[in-house]
Formats: structure tokens, sequence, C-alpha cells
């Protein structure tokens, strides 16, 4: 990165697997320094070609055999000079014995349940991950399983959790002196962007059961609704965005009825009407394209955006009027349409940097460790870096 | 991905100060984003004053629980909705309206005392209410301010919009990956974009607190919702272009691309599932030598290609499998051999869960109406910074006069404030309530929780040993 971010200047070591690539990626974004480590030949997660273009950019990588003497030689050396350590889960108890050596760093572990509790050993996915954070029972259609997120979107919180993390530890050591182990668990993390729809929901209606019902709640109108050209969603949650929404549709479709104030309040007040309310509101929004309806709505004040596809963003008029999109002519790849890293700082996002070939740091991070010129050459010839 | 540790983490080492003790943060939140990022920073030490109007209140409290009679008195209700002890716990609470200039002459008072503000309100509302950052660093100059708007920007067509997380995470391209290949997609009842943006915005202020100790300068962080749900898909958005006609982009049911079969499987009972990865051949080594499933362990079923190609067959054979069994029976014996599963956990199964219990992933704190409530603690766990977990979620006003205090404000000033309704104490505070649930969460949990004062099955076992009672009592059925 390029950029203003706040961490610039902050060393980390980026060890883990392609599922959790994503929290270096996210230091990278704030102006650290993400070297990642590969074994010799590149890591298994260039496989994922995408995955990899996403998430590696802007990191550097160097090689190193950490089983050969002079690598773990040179990865110690490495661990002391640097502030954060990306743990990749697998390894027998990695984040204890690192944490002894080098008692400054603060090492970030991400697991499927955590370092500690009785299912510290159990393995997980991205899929498993959402099973276990309390919210598909209420994800899917009622005639069919529970339906997950897709897309790594458990593995996304996590790192999100965990960059976070990571700065209040890097923080606390400012007044400690000691770095720490950071110990996140898919599924809190998934707890920590789902709880609405899972515990907190059947703490306010104990009675009602977590229930599937498919692109719509039962609670109307929100969720999705058909257009001409896909759907859009619309939450019309607050009783003036109801009002708004149903004097539109009687201007619109002549249907009086739906002004009636047995209709009006909040969403819970319509349950009895839901197949009526949703039916009425379809009548509406099959008449536009998904992102004529989503224009015309937000012009009401009704909260509504189309159901875009991945390959739709590349439409959006928001993202091409605010510049969020930087292109990219990979050497590899092609040309590529970035997302921007999300977060301004004093105005300036900073810019994605490029995808780093196998080693192509190594020479350069060896000798910010002050290893010498003949010395590489040295342990280029026994196989170590 | 798998953990082998068995050691336990280390506990804290003695009393070091929480990473944020000191810092004084100022919110005005709305819904889950700006609300969630400052409950973070007030977990991990800071004072964080959570402004809030009484005439425009939070969506979270103007919903007020189900269980709350509509015409209940409103001051009670708006500290009723369970959600808020998720984005306000251990906040305080000031209720000042600050559309009026009197009251934006109180908010310039906090802010000067402050070193972080953090909003979600829209761009186009911030300037109106002279809530800019320029605004705002004139009264404090190496002020933290994180604006995070649905979508950030002067430029852009959509700055006016409003939108629900749910709308955003439909817009994003989140939403159309979820869903049966032949069936219309989903909508997710919770508003993903908002959370991960409140946790990626808490890194950046803390990251924004330690430039400013080097530096001195503060600084203006801009957070759009929309680009950070982008952020979250970014290798789907490269994927897209990489391989325009492969199926990763679109909803798949429960698969995905590089491992097979995956699934979700019905257990015994109603609606009990088992969720199911077979990462790579190990696994699947694994499972056929689960009881029940040796028969599948054939060549033909040897590499991801041919599982693939085989996987709605492999489906109808966990399912028959899994069938016979409870999810936690089903998930415990392919964990054992190697595979990844988990049962499918409902809300309630949360709450009772001993390993969640362990990690002391739900806590039962002070809260002004209930006398305890219910909090999820903190998903950024720790070997030795442990969050302060002090109180659930405020009462609106609850803290206005001490705040005021603080800032220099006299009681006679504040009771004028007030007569004028531009700041409001907390209503009613003799009303104490008890949430429906509480003897449930009391048996499920094996938390502390205050005494009831009634419990429906003492209740219900009592009309059973008085048969007399219950003919009289019963006319209703």
């Amino acid at each position: 990165m390029t950029g203003s971010g706040p961490m610039q200047g902050t060393r980390v070591l980026d060890l883990t697997d392609a599922s959790l690539a994503h929290v270096g990626r996210l230091l990278v974004d704030l102006g650290a320094d993400v070297v990642l480590v590969e074994p010799p030949g590149g890591g298994p997660a260039r496989l994922d070609t995408a995955r990899f273009a996403a998430l590696a950019a802007g990191k550097r990588s160097l090689t190193l055999d950490t089983t050969a003497r002079d690598g773990a030689d040179l990865f110690d050396r490495l661990a002391a000079r640097a502030d954060v350590a990306l743990l990749t889960p697998g390894d027998a108890d990695p984040a204890h014995a690192l944490h002894r050596a080098h008692p400054q760093l603060v090492i970030t572990a991400v697991t499927p349940y955590g370092l500690r509790g009785p299912r510290r050993r159990w393995t997980g996915s991205d899929l498993t991950a959402w099973a276990s954070g309390g919210v598909l029972p209420s994800v899917g259609d009622p005639d069919r399983a529970p339906l997950s997120p897709a897309g790594g979107l458990a593995l996304f919180t996590a790192a999100t959790n965990a960059a976070m993390a990571t700065a209040l530890a890097l923080r606390a050591r400012r007044r400690t002196g000691r770095g720490q182990i950071v110990d996140i668990s898919l599924q809190e993390a998934v707890m920590s962007v789902a709880l609405e729809a899972g515990p907190y929901a059947v703490m306010e209606t104990p009675a009602a059961p977590q229930e599937r019902t498919g692109m719509r709640r039962s609670t109307p109108p929100i969720g999705q609704y058909r257009t001409s050209d896909g759907a859009v969603s619309i939450v019309a949650y607050m009783p003036w965005q109801w009002e708004a929404l149903a004097r539109w549709i009687a201007e619109e479709t002549g249907n009086d009825e739906v002004l009636l104030d047995a209709f009006a309040g909040t969403p819970a007040a319509r349950s009895p009407f839901v197949e009526l309310i949703d039916t009425w509101v379809e009548d509406l929004t099959g008449r536009y394209t998904k992102q004529a309806f989503f224009e015309e709505a937000q012009r009401r004040g009704i909260p509504a955006s189309p159901v875009n596809s991945v390959a739709d963003l590349a439409d959006d008029p928001h993202l091409a009027a605010t510049d969020a999109w930087q292109f990219v002519d990979d050497p590899r790849l092609g040309p590529l349409r970035y997302p921007r890293p999300p977060i301004r700082f004093d105005g300036d996002a900073g810019t994605v940097g490029a995808v780093p070939e196998v080693g192509e740091h190594t020479d350069e991070i060896l000798r910010e460790l002050g290893v010498a010129g003949d010395q590489i050459e040295a342990l280029r010839s026994t196989g170590a870096v | 991905m798998s953990n082998a540790s068995d050691a336990p983490l280390g506990g804290p080492t003695g009393g070091a100060a929480l990473p944020l003790e000191g810092i004084r943060v100022i919110e005005l939140g709305y819904g889950i984003a700006a609300p969630v990022a400052a409950r973070n920073l007030a977990q991990f030490g800071a004072d964080v004053i959570r402004v809030e109007s009484v005439r425009k209140p939070d969506s979270l409290r103007v919903s007020g629980a189900g269980w709350v009679p509509r015409d209940f008195d409103p001051a009670v209700r708006l500290d009723t909705m369970p959600a808020l002890n998720f984005s306000c716990a251990g906040k305080r609470s000031v209720a000042l309206e600050i559309d009026d200039d009197e009251g934006y002459a109180v908010l310039v008072r906090l802010v000067a005392g402050a070193d972080v503000f953090v909003t979600n309100m829209s761009a186009d509302v911030l300037p109106r209410l002279r809530l800019t950052y320029d605004d705002l660093r004139a009264h404090r100059p190496d002020l933290v301010y994180m604006s995070m708007p649905p979508f950030g920007d002067e430029r852009s067509p959509y700055r006016t919009y409003r939108t629900w997380g749910q709308n955003l995470s439909a817009i994003s391209g989140i939403d159309r990956m979820i869903g049966w290949p032949d069936r219309d997609p989903v909508q997710l009842g919770f508003a993903y974009p908002d959370y991960v943006s409140a946790q990626a915005g808490t890194m950046a202020v803390v990251a924004a607190l330690d430039r400013r100790d080097d530096t001195g300068a503060g600084c203006n962080i801009e957070l759009s919702q929309y680009e950070m749900a982008l952020a979250a898909i970014a290798p789907n958005i490269l994927g897209g272009q990489l391989h325009p006609d492969a199926a990763g982009a679109e909803s798949n049911g429960n698969r995905a691309d590089g491992v097979a079969p995956q699934g979700v499987y019905p257990c015994r009972g109603r609606d009990r599932w088992v969720a199911v990865t077979v990462a790579d051949d190990t696994a699947w080594a694994g499972l056929v030598t689960v009881a029940g499933l040796t028969h599948l362990d054939e060549a033909r079923f040897a590499t991801l290609e041919a599982r693939q190609s085989a996987h709605d067959h492999l489906d109808a054979e966990l399912s028959a499998w899994s069938s016979g069994r409870t999810d936690w029976e089903a998930a415990e014996e392919l964990q054992h051999a190697g595979v990844m599963a988990s049962p499918v956990f409902d809300a309630w199964d949360l709450l009772g869960d001993h390993h969640l219990a362990a990690r002391e992933a739900f806590r039962v704190l002070p809260h002004p109406r209930f006398g305890a409530d219910l909090v999820f603690g903190q998903a950024a766990v720790m070997s030795e910074t442990q969050p302060r977990f002090a109180t659930a979620a405020p009462s609106i006003g609850e803290h206005t006069r001490p705040v005021l205090r603080d800032v220099g404000l006299g009681d006679d000033e504040i009771d004028a404030l007030v007569g004028r309704g531009i700041v409001h104490e907390m209503g009613s505070p003799d009303v104490t309530l008890e949430r429906p649930y509480a003897h449930w969460i009391h048996t499920l949990m094996r938390l502390p929780w205050p005494p009831a004062s009634f419990d429906p099955a003492e209740l219900f076992m009592a009309r059973l040993a008085a048969p007399a009672e219950r003919a009289g009592g019963g006319a209703g059925a």
C-alpha cells in the first residue's frame, strides 16, 4: 500500500493459509509491512488464483524452508524484530512456543473454536463455522435444509475480529512492553455478526421458533421482491417508511386498500396479512427494473436496494462515481478490477499493491535483517531460502 | 483448518491497564455499525458517551421488545430491546437534541473534552448538523474522527440514500451468492456489512490513536459500509473476472468450490441438522472409516473430481446416515474421524453450549431496568488483555446529569435545558421490569441471575398438585 495508513512501520509475519489471508490484507490496507512467509516454490494459497490475487496484494513474499536449520534460524531473527505473527492453525502448539521465544510478539491465531475450551481440537470450515453460530435455522426455505452464506464470510468476520484484536494488543503492548496471544474463534466471530437473528431474536419473542422464510420475512415488507430483471431488497421497518411505500403502491397500481389503518405501524402489525402485503408490493416492484426501483424508492424515503450479482457491481453508478475501483494490469493475470481499500485516512484510501512473485522480496528482506550478499547466496545454495 | 493445542491460554498477568484506558469517545450512532464500534472501544477501556435523541431515537430503541405493550410508558419501552445489550453494553447515555443550537453547544463541549468521535449518519446529514471532521476538529484539533456511512463520499449519487444492513448485503452481491440453484435467492436476517464495518472501524480507530500518541496528529477516518462489504467478497469479485463462466459467483446451495461433499444433512429430531465439509482426500479417507459409511470406501470416490460429479449421490448417502443419529452424535463421530462437522446450532443451543460457557462468551451484567441482562462478551479474545464487562446497555439519558456536570454545566443550567426539552434524564427511573425468559436462561446457562419473582414451571407444577384450583382457574381452555 502507498498511502497514509496509521500502521506504517508495523512489521507483520503472515504465516496463514489461504483461508485466513484476509487478516494480513486488512493490516496491509492500514499501512503495515506484511511479509508472506512461504515454503520454497510458493505456498498452497497460490493455487486459488483469484483468492491469492485479492488477498496477497501489497504483501511481500519471502521463501524460507523453516524445516532446515539455517531457515529456522532466519525465521527466529525475523520474529525477533517483528511486531505481529499471523499463525496458520494446525501445527502443534505453535502459539505458545512462539510466545515463549519472542515475548514481544503479538501472535494472532484463528481457529474453529478457539485455543481453549472443550471443542478446541475440532476442525472446521466456513460452512461449519456458520453452522456453529446459531443463525442457520432461519436462513433458507422452509422445505429444505438450512442454507449457509457463501463467499467465505465467516472467515472474513474472523479476520476483521482478528485484525481488531491485533491492533488492541499492539496498543496494550505500548503500556506493558509485552506481546500476547490473540485467540479468535470462528464460532464467536459468526456470533459477532449474527446474534440479532439468533439469541437476541428468540429473547425478544421467546415462544417463536427460528424459522426459514425464504426470500422474505413473515413481517412484511422485509426481504426481496421480484422486479422485471431480478429482485430488490426492501426493509420498510419504520412506520413512515411503510406509509411512503403504501402511498406509492396506491398511486401506481390504483390499490386504495393498502392505505387502510389496519396495515399501518411496524412490520409485526402486518404479519397476519403477509401474503396480501407481499402480493401488493410485487404488483409494484414487477413494473420496474431493480436499479430503477431502487432509485425511485430512495427518492421517496424507502430503504431499498437492488439485489446485485457480483457481475452487476461493474455497472453500479456509486462505485463508478466514487473511484471505488482500481484497474490493475497484472503481468500474469491480465487486466483486473480491484475494489479499493475500504477505509480512508485523511482522505486517502491508498492503493492496492502488486501481487508478489514467489520469493520476490527474499533478498531485500534478508538484507534488512543484516544478512550479507554472499551469505544470501550460500543460504540459497543450501535450499534454506 | 484444525487446532491441535492442548495447553490452556495464560490468564491476565496482573493489573495492567486496558489499552484504551483514559480515552473518551463520543458516539452519535444509529442501529449497529457505529454503536458496535463504540461498544468495542468501551469494552477495551474507553469511556464511551453515547449521545442519543429522544425525539428521534435509535432504531433499536424505537422497536422495543415484542412483549412490551405498545401503549406502555415510552421512556421504559425504549430500554427493552434485547439487542441493545449487543450494541451499547458498557456505555454511558446522554440524551441530547443536537439539531437545536443549545443542544449543539453542549455536544461541542463534549467533543472538546474527547479523544474520539464516531458516527454512522449518512454522508449528506453530517454537514447539515455541523458534524463534519472540519466542524468538530475546530473544537478538538487532535480528534480521531470516524464516519461510517452506508455510502461514503460527497461524489456518490447515493449519498442521500437510507439503508438497513440487509439492503447493503443485497446491493454488494452477498445475498445473491446464497440460495439453491433452482430457487429464488434468500435473504439474510442480519446486517452482515454493519458488523464487519464495526470491527474494522474499531481497528482503524485504535491504530489512529497509536499514531496520535506518536505524532500528536488526529485523523479523519472514512469507512463506507458498502465498500467494506466489497472487501469481504474481494476474492469473488476477482474470481468473477478471472473465471467469468465458473459457477463460483452464483448461489450453489451449501456446496463450495474445491471441497466435496459439503452439505447440511438431516438428523433425528425436529429441524435438527449436521453441517459437513470433506476438505480433501485425507478427510474423505477418514469419513469412510465411520460406522455406517464404510461402504463408500470405493476407488470411484477417491478424488475430489469424482466426489464432485457424484455429489448428489453422496448427499443422499450422508442424509441416510445422519438421519439415524442426533446432530451431536453425527458431528462427534465425523470429528473423531478427522472430518470437519458441526451440529447446526439454533439460538438456544448457543445459550446452553458448554464450550461457549467455558470461554465465558455470554455474561449477565447489571442493567438499569432489568436488574441484570444478557450480554455477548467479545469475539476479540486475548490471553492477557481481558475486556471490561461492567454494565449492560444504559437507559436512555441515564448519565445525562453526571456527564454534563463533568463538562462544566451547573445543575441550574441542566435543569433549564431539561425544561426546554433539549436534554433529557432517564424517564420513570423507579420502573423496573423482568424479562419473560429470565428463568429459561438461568436454567439453561447456569449463570447467576437475579432471583425470580415468579416461575412459570413452579406455577404449573403447583396447579397439577391442586386439581380443585385448576378446575376453577382453567375455564378458558
